[in-house]
């Protein structure tokens, strides 16, 4: 059996919101423990305000000292989990301090989550997965060419992809809508092979990532199976040729957003939204049909109007929806509202999730929406910077897992 | 003999003063032991369930914190029994049930508002300041009638 | 989702704190043990803990407050005595209530002082330090003196 990942765990509230269990349940799940590090009264009092943060709450006090024991070594890790209580403002302004703490003074992986006690161990498990990975397949995600002839399958919510590589050259695509999932597999996986005029018996390592990774990966008896935060950062500097120093990738997706921080192609923090749809690529698609074109449409559409003629009065799905038919029935351009609709979408993620992970250039650009040019186009507005978007960007999680997959080739 | 709130409600010695001057110290260790005690669906390790954020409600709003919500509806009944409170003020360094500052601002706020009788004390720094401590103590709680030991 | 079965139901554990120069916590556990009829003792870094039904913890413990009344602290626990859910052990680190207890140990001296010392009625209970209004002719004086 191998030994667990230890993952220190920085928290106030989840004892008592009566979630504590679903998080250690979720790091079990990956073959991770969590730990409380243990360190003294004298400690907590001595380094309670060694960020310059003075706060109150003595948990909060208590996770920051504990924070400072792990970056000075005191303590081992191997990654931390912060969390505290969603809607509370001191312990949000702690946990983004800690992780930039740990994230500046450290090399542990770290990720941060606010809960409610609605929170599950099945929203914790991406994150688990990937801070275990992180932290034990280290030599795997230092993998920077692609070797051999392999195949990855990456399974998302809503479109399903399949690459084929041989000797660090994308060679046959899939691409095609998520509606059975093994069956769109299959699918997807036919039109690559087909295209890279390849049999599957030539196949001499696969890998899976996306939603239905676990299904896929059994079925197509894959050799890595892995979740998309760490194999979407390693498709994405792989594909940018930006595989050494710092970087941000930002996929926004069919159902949730992820954005990484990456160093060497490994994150180091990173946070996951998928609490609402008007975030989401979902939502692009509605306006896309509500203006009657399609989705490849929308973004030079967007390119041609200026959002800020439309009044968005709602992130939400459905009145993010409303607003931009009242737009258009008070005679707003379909320009106009695409680029409001893309608008939209950037600035939640900026505002939701870019502020939960360290901003640092070359931001990347990736996943299916990453084509949508007036999405990109407004998240560089809001970023102040130009944003990468690799070639084969759509097909991130599949290029990463067949860049990923031929480590196994060697057996590594 | 009286049931005295105790602020921090995991104090060590305002638990052994209200009890060795004959009352019953209200704290959290009593919420935790009776879910400790309570057959229920398992939710390691304090037993404290996502229903019990639900049942904070009657404390705080929605929008409030689940972790604060938590804590009250463990917190909460005790201090609804309470008869008189005692409150340090510099308990700064108080954690788990105490770890939460917003939870113990609003218990504080809730005890003051039941207008029971309430000393409020610092912690002794020094022995002049542990004997005005001892002695405020047992003249208050010696006023809350009951027996002395 | 396990259903959740307890032990020791119907029984209280107290913490027993000691901080005294004259008994350690070695002899508090050997004296414990020795009136303890059966009751379970355990003895701990900083004294013991005692479970049992309610009144014969309260028996117990009046017995074990009179070996050094000053000196000996007592307090509820909510958990049996080595529980695995608040096992240092298993947590990884100490439980918060731990740290709790370790802010307050230090400070037993005083309270025992003031238990040895206190007498039934003083004339300067310690209360919260309640600070005056400053004067409103001092006020004005101190602003006059501000201006250039």
């Amino acid at each position: 059996m191998t030994v667990p990942v230890r993952i220190a765990q920085l928290s106030c509230g989840p004892e008592y919101s009566g979630i504590q269990e679903e998080i250690n349940e979720a790091a079990r799940a990956v073959g991770a423990e969590i730990f409380h590090p243990d360190i003294a009264l004298k400690d907590i009092i001595r380094d309670f305000d060694i960020v310059g943060l003075e706060v109150a709450s003595p948990d909060l006090r208590l996770s920051i000292a504990r924070a400072k024991a792990l970056v000075e070594g005191r303590i081992e890790a191997d990654a931390v989990f912060i969390c505290t209580c969603f809607r509370c403002a001191e312990g949000a302004i702690v946990r983004n301090e800690l992780r930039r703490y740990i994230h500046d003074k450290s090399l542990l992986p770290v990720v941060s989550y606010s809960f409610t006690e609605r929170t599950t161990s099945g929203t914790l498990l991406t994150r688990m997965e990937a801070l275990t990975t992180i932290a034990r397949r280290r030599a795997l995600l230092a993998r920077e060419k692609q070797e051999g002839i392999t195949l990855g399958v990456d399974s998302g919510s809503s479109t399903t992809k399949a690459i084929v590589m041989k000797d660090n050259v994308i060679i046959g695509k899939g691409w095609l809508p998520t509606i059975e999932v093994v069956g769109s597999a299959d699918a997807a996986v036919k039109a690559a092979l087909e295209e890279a005029d390849i049999q599957r018996k030539d196949i001499q390592a696969v890998g899976t990532t996306g939603y239905g990774r676990y299904l896929v990966g059994n079925h197509l008896n894959a050799n890595l199976i892995q979740e998309e935060l760490t194999v979407n950062s390693k498709g994405a500097v792989y594909l940018s040729d930006r595989q050494r120093g710092t970087s941000t990738v930002i996929d926004i997706g069919g159902m949730d957003n992820k954005a990484i921080s990456v160093h060497d192609g490994i994150p180091g923090t990173f946070t996951m939204g998928g609490i609402c749809a008007g975030a989401s690529g979902r939502f692009l698609e509605m306006t896309a049909k509500r203006l009657g074109v399609d989705i490849t449409e929308l973004g030079p559409l967007a390119m041609k109007g200026k959002a800020v003629r439309v009044p968005m009065n709602s992130y939400c799905i459905v009145f993010g929806t409303q607003s931009l038919v009242n737009a258009l029935a008070a005679g707003s351009t379909p320009q106009d509202v695409a680029a409001a609709a893309c608008h939209s979408v950037a600035e939640q993620v900026f505002e939701q999730q870019l502020q939960e992970i360290e901003i640092k250039e070359p931001v990347i650009m990736v996943g299916g929406t990453s084509l949508i040019e007036g999405l990109v186009h407004a998240m560089g507005e809001l970023l102040q910077t130009r944003i990468i978007v690799p070639r084969y960007s759509q097909y991130i999680g599949a290029v990463g897992s067949a860049l990923l997959a031929s480590g196994f080739i060697k057996g590594e | 003999m009286v049931k005295v709130l105790i602020y921090p409600m995991t104090s060590l010695i305002l638990s052994d003063m209200v009890e060795r001057f004959g009352h019953q110290p209200l704290g959290s260790a009593l919420s935790i032991r009776e879910r400790i005690q309570t057959p229920s669906i398992e939710s390691p390790p304090l037993q404290i369930s996502p229903e019990e954020p639900k049942k904070g409600l009657r404390y705080a709003a929605v929008e409030v914190p689940s972790g604060v919500r938590g804590r009250m509806a463990i917190l909460g009944p005790q201090m609804e029994e309470a008869e008189a409170a005692i409150i340090i003020t510099d308990a700064d360094f108080a954690f788990g049930c105490m770890g939460c500052a917003r939870t113990n601002e609003l218990i504080k706020y809730l005890v003051r508002n039941r207008h029971i009788p309430t000393l409020e004390l610092r912690y002794p720094r020094d022995e002049e300041e542990g004997k005005k401590f001892v002695t405020a103590l047992r003249e208050f709680l010696a006023s809350l009638g009951g027996k002395k030991s | 989702m396990k259903e959740y079965r307890p032990t020791h139901v119907g029984t209280i554990t107290k913490y027993v704190f000691v901080d005294s120069p004259d008994i350690t916590p070695e002899e508090l556990a050997l004296k414990a043990y020795e009136i303890s009829q059966g009751l379970m003792v355990k003895e701990t870094c900083f004294g013991l803990q005692v479970t049992g039904k309610p009144e014969e913890v309260a028996k117990l413990i009046r017995q074990i407050r009179e070996f050094d009344p000053n000196h000996i602290f007592i307090k509820d626990r909510g958990f049996p005595p080595g529980d695995p859910r608040r096992c240092r052990a298993n947590l990884g680190g100490a439980r918060p209530g731990f740290h709790g207890h370790e802010y307050e140990i230090p400070l037993l001296r005083y309270v025992s002082y003031g238990l040895e010392v206190s007498p039934e009625k003083s004339q300067e209970p310690m209360g919260v330090e309640k600070r005056a209004k400053l004067d409103v002719q001092i006020l004005q004086r101190l602003m006059e003196s501000q201006e250039p």
